[in-house]
């Protein structure tokens, strides 16, 4: 099992927001049902990605953004606004666009996390990567990942889109470049090779 | 990168131990799908040392038909409850709320429970601690003043969710436990009206369901206004929910929201309706009743004057949809 | 000046991936905030909470005594003014004595993690004394004390940055010939650029005494000359690597603090130091569209040609001087075409406020103007009952000729760009025939292809590209051009695998950092590809001079039957004899040595008139834009629904149609976007505190999403410019000025209503409707009631 562990710089100095470190003392104890996870302030947490799983050292507060881009490496989730308003984050949870700059890391142990690094196989781009690339549908590029994974979410259940569905599933991922409509041809693409039997 | 503050994270399985953690932790705070409250905290809002999670916990999922009443799970995604088969037959006003909240990722993390239990929103308030502290903060949250009435001790901060004011309109009811044991309270009697906990829920509740009534003589409409098509919060949202005897309506409801800090359900509408066929004429005095009663206040960066004429016109926009 | 060679292109003018494409759709593509160096630390900047202060002292005791804290600074260790205009240094990296809005930096720390920064900043303990805030252009301008900055000479006022007054032929004469003169007030609010990627920057300063800085600009070279000299470092010690760039559209065109933080930092810490921006200080860095408050007067004679224009304008510029010097030329400059003005006078005045700087935004200084312009033309056409789209067409100015302001005037597909849009459109048979609630609308309008003139003045070139062959058939691109999503880099290799016979992919192109590539000024004013695309041509063409020499040698025959195409060296009298060119490059490496070549570009020198302020504006070629818009407006919400926008653009030449339509959609989109819903707009005293941004996130400063965004069409129109690259001129910025007027002149077809004032949102759409049925109810406006040039 492929495993990679980080420790962030303040793994192991977590204090709470007036500056004092976390003393044992101030952890709940283990409640009666014991089956419940317990928040510790920090601990190694275990990430299913794109198939591989990691375990990763990362405080509680983290995000899933933060974890994927600064503990595991993987940059090419984006961070646009910080809080869940432009969708440059989109990441797949079980196959549904979530946004990961608003997912505490931990929730994430529960799903498997596709990301636009995932969606390839192996070196044959995903058919709507590669319509992207031939219709100019990233200009900039920062939007895109967060987008594929939408349009990835969309293909999955649905490969004959209309343009309005297309529009309905994208309309949480914010492009400043393109004016949308390179995507639209691209996704409609993709859905045609898709529709073809292409893998 | 905006952080969030630290804090512990707990992921319990059932609704006690959620409620045992919340009574051990003290300062705990429940979070569901986490599109409200980590945004918040991004900004400084709440800082609570622990969180528990409650996405784990498969008591609030579901969605059963049973007794006569629709019975959602809290922590069923928006998405889910937009696309549900029985949402869809028996409360399609509610899966049309749902689906239009926020962005489609929003919907997928999102719950019916957390938009219930949506912190209330303002200008001088949705914003960074650094924007907040250069503000000189407000009565919601570090500060003394407000600066939407600049008088009064009142917080104003405008209740932004989509779902409630459906549920009201269709009379549901929510079921919460607590450390007390569990109790049912009418979504209409969940909101109060102080924008700074705007919840007759304790915080140590845990809002596990919403049960609505299922009525087939019920008709249901909902309309709602923001500047963009997606991701953003409604400026005015309405629903309605008219009982019928054949073409002649016996009871009409309206309840409008993002105008104060809770959904405020429309008077006099019945005795304008009862006993009426549901016409334009009867519309048009609906929604001029409706005017009458609603003043938007400078609680969000939109012309004031505006939202307040966009009610009749979004009243109205309901209102059709129960016309057959 | 360098004219298409062949036109039969195996490259140029065909739809082509772009060389990131993939890398950026497989998530591989780099950008600064995607680097990590070992020992990283992250610093954060302390800001401002006051509109407008002194500072009377800063104590960072506490803060550098926080465990994990590395570094504090503040302005006293950058005691040194820069601007991005050589004549306005006005700012410092962090506040010296004196804030000047909301978020103006004041300190820095660097930190072993963001945590640990952002805790550290509040340990810093500022004292201000608080001065009085200038909040609008009008105050400002009227201020007689507490200027925002010290006035240049002693009576003036110090709120001014810059006034440009000038006039072109009598205008005065012109009006009171007119047989009819259109007067209107206009107002353009602010807008900001909103790239989603936020600035980001990292400083490493090495033992050695060099200092590198990866940063998220459109400016390597500008940032590299004020780093050093902010520093007191030597240039030749600084290099700026510029990683992939996730959108700007002039939003990162100058220095920005954090730059001159992370360098700072890691000089006194020894360790890389990066800064990201929290979407928030993106807002406050800003330097984006300048709120213009104009006065125009239009005057037609009797046919319906333009007589004189006079113009008044006062722009808000907030608190720094940024572009500004250039956006109070530019106001007035770029607005001589693509119609013929027999008199010009612009009168144009750009004053400080207490806000974040504006500066240039896609379509610099010229966006404003052009709505308002374009609005009165189509007033004028209506009064003297013309068609708008024929009254355009009687006013064109021509090609190769001369604007009133005396700019050069090349290749114009102006007309053609019109006739696109109005077939397109169906607009004859649609125009003021539509049901009332949905109109159509035509603008125009022009756009230089670069600025004729670098930002400091200097006789070198304004782009320069290397290449070098090896003997792989491997075609390396050394481009100092900033790739910022528009192509840029795609297009040189594009440009050298048409002229040296190469696949595309056999071409790699080396950028984005100083230390290797020639200086190309930045990506700004539109000048890329036909800069560096010219310096690339000349560098390619000399190669392929030395590879068809040394071919045509070997083969015995005269060099210019020797083609380089498809990979491969072909005899073009005898098909049959051909090389692979990589055997063909290695007869030529054996004949001249070791293959490389350079190209430069400059401006030709006579295209602008030689009056002070002449040159700016000058560009060696212009662009040209014609939108229709089609909206349908709802009279109860004040909903305006922009249905579609076709969009007609005279790029010269397109070297990859795909890239020039993305860029007409992308500004038909961002100006849909400014004429619709985006304000960057600042609390007042009555709403909380004057001088506070209004929303500074991306949920509330509203930017379209593709539900709201209208659906566009595009039309390339290729006039061939004499001068461009293969005839290609900009498609980058021009094509975003014609929404916003397009938009307004459909909205007046559809209810009958003039929209002076932006943004059309639905209260302000709402307002002016409620305002017009009081005043006597809505109409349709009545179809044109004569011909070109029939007199009344």
């Amino acid at each position: 099992m492929p495993t990679l562990l980080t420790a962030f710089p303040d793994f192991r100095q977590l204090s709470d927001r007036r500056g004092r470190p976390w003393r044992t003392s101030d952890r709940p104890s283990t409640p009666a049902p014991g089956s419940a996870h317990v928040g510790q302030g920090n601990g190694v947490v275990r990430l299913k990605v794109n198939g591989d799983v990691y375990e990763v050292g990362v405080p509680e507060h983290y995000t899933l953004l933060e974890t994927l881009r600064y503990g595991i490496g993987l940059t090419g989730s984006k961070q646009g606004c910080d809080k869940g308003d432009c969708g440059a984050c989109t990441v797949l949870a079980d196959g549904h666009p979530i946004l990961s700059c608003i997912t505490p890391v931990w929730e994430a142990e529960a799903f498997e996390v596709r990301t636009v690094e995932g969606l390839a196989d192996g070196t044959r781009p995903h058919p709507v990567q590669d319509e992207f690339d031939l219709n100019g549908a990233a200009q900039c590029g920062f939007c895109t990942p967060g987008i594929l994974c939408s349009a990835v979410a969309l293909l999955d259940r649905n490969q004959s889109p209309t343009r309005d569905e297309i529009r309905e599933a994208l309309s949480g991922n914010l492009c400043r470049c393109t004016g949308y409509t390179k995507i639209y041809d691209a996704v409609e693409a993709a859905a045609g090779r898709l529709r073809e039997g292409a893998p | 990168m905006l952080r969030l503050p630290p804090f512990r994270y707990h992921r319990p399985v059932t609704v006690s131990e959620a409620v045992a953690l919340h009574l051990e932790c003290e300062t705990g705070q429940y979070v569901a799908g986490g599109t409200d409250l980590i945004p918040n905290m991004k900004h400084g809002l709440f800082e609570p040392p622990d969180l528990i999670s409650l996405r784990r916990v498969q008591e609030l999922r579901g969605v059963e038909r049973r007794n006569g009443e629709l019975r959602v799970g809290a922590g069923e995604t928006l998405a889910s409850i937009a696309t549900d088969p029985l949402v869809l037959e028996h409360a399609p006003a509610l899966a049309a709320a749902a689906g239009q909240v926020a962005g489609p990722q929003l919907r997928n993390a999102g719950t019916l429970g957390g938009n219930l239990c949506l912190d209330t929103r303002c200008t001088y308030y949705n914003q960074t601690r650094f924007w907040r502290e250069a503000l000189g903060f407000c009565l919601k949250k570090d500060g003394s003043v407000c600066h939407v009435t600049k008088v009064g001790k009142k917080c104003v901060a405008a209740h932004s969710a989509d779902t409630p004011p459906v549920l009201m309109s269709l009379d549901a009811t929510v079921e919460l436990t607590g450390p007390d044991g569990s109790r049912e309270l009418p979504v209409a009697d969940l909101f109060v009206t102080d924008g700074i906990w705007n919840s007759r829920r304790e915080p140590s509740e845990v809002l596990c369901a919403v049960r609505i009534p299922v009525r087939p003589d019920r008709r249901q409409g909902y309309a709602k206004l923001r500047q963009r098509k997606s991701i953003d919060f409604p400026l005015l949202t309405v629903a309605v929910a008219a009982d019928m005897a054949g073409d002649v309506v016996t009871s009409v409801r309206g309840v409008v929201t993002a105008l104060g800090a809770r959904p405020r359900v429309l008077s006099g509408w019945d005795e304008l309706a009862q006993g009426r066929r549901l016409d334009a004429d009867l519309i048009e005095a609906l929604a001029a009743r409706a005017h009458e009663q609603c003043r938007p206040l400078e609680n969000m960066i939109v012309d004031v004057d505006w939202r307040r004429a966009m009610v009749p016109v979004y009243v109205r926009k309901a209102l059709a949809q129960l016309v057959r | 000046m360098i004219r298409p060679s062949r036109s039969d292109h195996r490259v140029i003018g065909h739809p082509q991936r772009k060389i990131e494409g993939l890398a950026k759709s497989t998530g591989r593509a780099v950008y600064t905030d995607d680097i990590t160096l070992p020992g990283m630390l992250h610093g954060k900047i302390l800001r401002s909470p006051h509109p407008h202060a002194e500072i009377v002292s800063i104590d960072t005791t506490a803060a550098a005594a926080l465990e994990g804290v590395h570094a504090v600074i503040t302005g006293r260790d950058m005691p040194v003014q820069y601007g991005i205009i050589p004549w306005t240094p006005d700012e410092y990296p962090l506040c010296v004595n004196r804030v000047r809005y909301i978020g103006d930096g004041v300190a820095a720390v660097a930190a072993l993690d963001e945590d640990t920064a952002n805790r550290a900043l509040g340990l810093i303990d500022v004292e201000y004394r608080e001065l009085p805030a200038y909040l609008t252009p009008q105050e400002a301008a009227a201020a007689t004390t507490d200027f925002i900055h010290e006035p240049k000479k002693p009576g003036h006022n110090g709120n001014v940055t810059k006034r440009v007054r000038l006039e072109f032929g009598d205008v005065d004469d012109g009006l009171d010939e007119s047989e009819l003169v259109v007067e209107g007030d206009y107002f353009f609010e602010g807008t900001t650029h909103t790239p989603i990627e936020p600035h980001c920057a990292i400083g490493l300063f090495e033992g050695d005494g060099k200092l590198t800085v990866w940063s998220a600009t459109q400016v390597p070279h500008y940032l590299h000359r004020e780093l050093a000299r902010v520093l007191d470092l030597e240039g030749a010690k600084v290099r700026v690597v510029q990683p992939l760039v996730g959108g700007a559209f002039g939003g990162k065109s100058e220095p920005f603090d954090l730059e001159f933080c992370v360098a700072k930092l890691s000089m006194m810490t020894g360790r890389p130091v990066k800064i990201l921006y929290t979407r928030e200080e993106v807002f406050y860095a800003h330097r984006g569209r300048h709120p213009f408050h104009m006065r125009y007067r239009t005057g037609v004679d009797g046919e319906g040609k333009l007589k004189a224009v006079d113009a008044e304008i006062l722009l808000d510029g907030g608190a720094y001087a940024s572009f500004g010097l250039v956006t109070t030329y530019y106001a007035g400059q770029l607005l001589c075409a693509p119609y013929a003005l027999p008199a010009y006078r612009f009168d144009s005045t750009r004053v400080y406020t207490n806000k974040p700087a504006c500066g240039p935004k896609r379509g610099h200084g010229s966006v404003q103007p052009r709505f308002a312009f374009e609005v009165q033309m189509d007033k004028l056409a209506e009064r003297v009952g013309m068609d708008p789209i024929e009254f355009r067409r009687l006013n064109f100015i021509g090609e190769d000729t001369r604007t009133i302001n005396e700019l050069r005037i090349t290749s114009n597909g102006f007309l053609e760009c019109l006739e696109a849009v109005e077939r397109a459109s169906d607009w004859k048979a649609r125009f003021r025939q539509l049901p009332f609630g949905q109109g159509l609308g035509i603008a125009g309008s022009t756009y230089i292809s670069g600025t004729n003139y670098p930002i400091y003045p200097n006789d070198m070139p304004q782009s320069g590209v290397q290449i070098q062959i090896d003997r792989s058939g491997r075609v390396a691109v050394f481009s100092g051009g900033s790739e910022i999503g528009q192509g840029c880099d795609s297009v040189v290799a594009y440009i050298a695998a048409e002229e040296l016979g190469v696949p595309i992919s056999h071409v790699r192109v080396l950028r984005g950092d100083t230390d290797f590539t020639p200086v190309d000024l930045g990506a700004y004013s539109s000048r890329v590809t036909f800069m560096l695309g010219n310096a690339c041509i000349q560098a390619a063409r000399e190669l392929r001079a030395k590879v068809q020499s040394a071919v045509g040698e070997a083969w015995e025959c005269p060099p210019d039957r020797v083609d380089l195409l498809g990979g491969l060296a072909v005899d073009t009298a005898d098909p049959a004899r051909s090389l692979p060119i990589a055997e063909a490059f290695n007869l030529a490496e054996a004949r001249f040595g070791t293959l490389g070549a350079t190209g430069s570009y400059n401006t030709p020198k006579d295209v602008h008139g030689e009056y002070r302020g002449g040159t700016i504006g000058a560009s060696p070629a212009y662009s040209f834009t014609a939108h229709v818009a089609e909206v349908r407006v709802d009279v109860e919400t004040g909903i305006v629904e922009v249905e579609k926008i076709w969009i007609a653009h005279d790029c010269g030449k397109a070297l990859n149609p795909v890239l020039v339509e993305g860029q007409m959609e992308g500004s038909a989109y961002m100006g849909y976007a400014e004429a619709l819903m985006e304000e960057q707009i600042f609390k007042d005293a009555d709403h909380g505190r004057a001088g506070l941004h209004n929303a500074p996130s991306l949920l509330d400063y509203r930017i379209p999403t593709s539900l709201d965004t209208p659906a566009m069409e595009s039309f390339i129109v290729e006039s061939n410019d004499p001068e461009g690259p293969y005839g290609a001129k900009e498609a980058g910025e021009g094509p975003l000025h014609p929404s916003i007027p397009a938009i307004a002149n459909a909205i007046y077809d559809a209810i009958g209503v003039r929209l002076d004032r932006l943004p059309f949102s639905p209260p302000n759409v709402w307002r002016r409707i409620r305002e017009a049925e009081a005043g006597g109810g809505l109409t349709k406006p009545g179809a044109p009631s004569r011909e070109v040039g029939v007199a009344p």
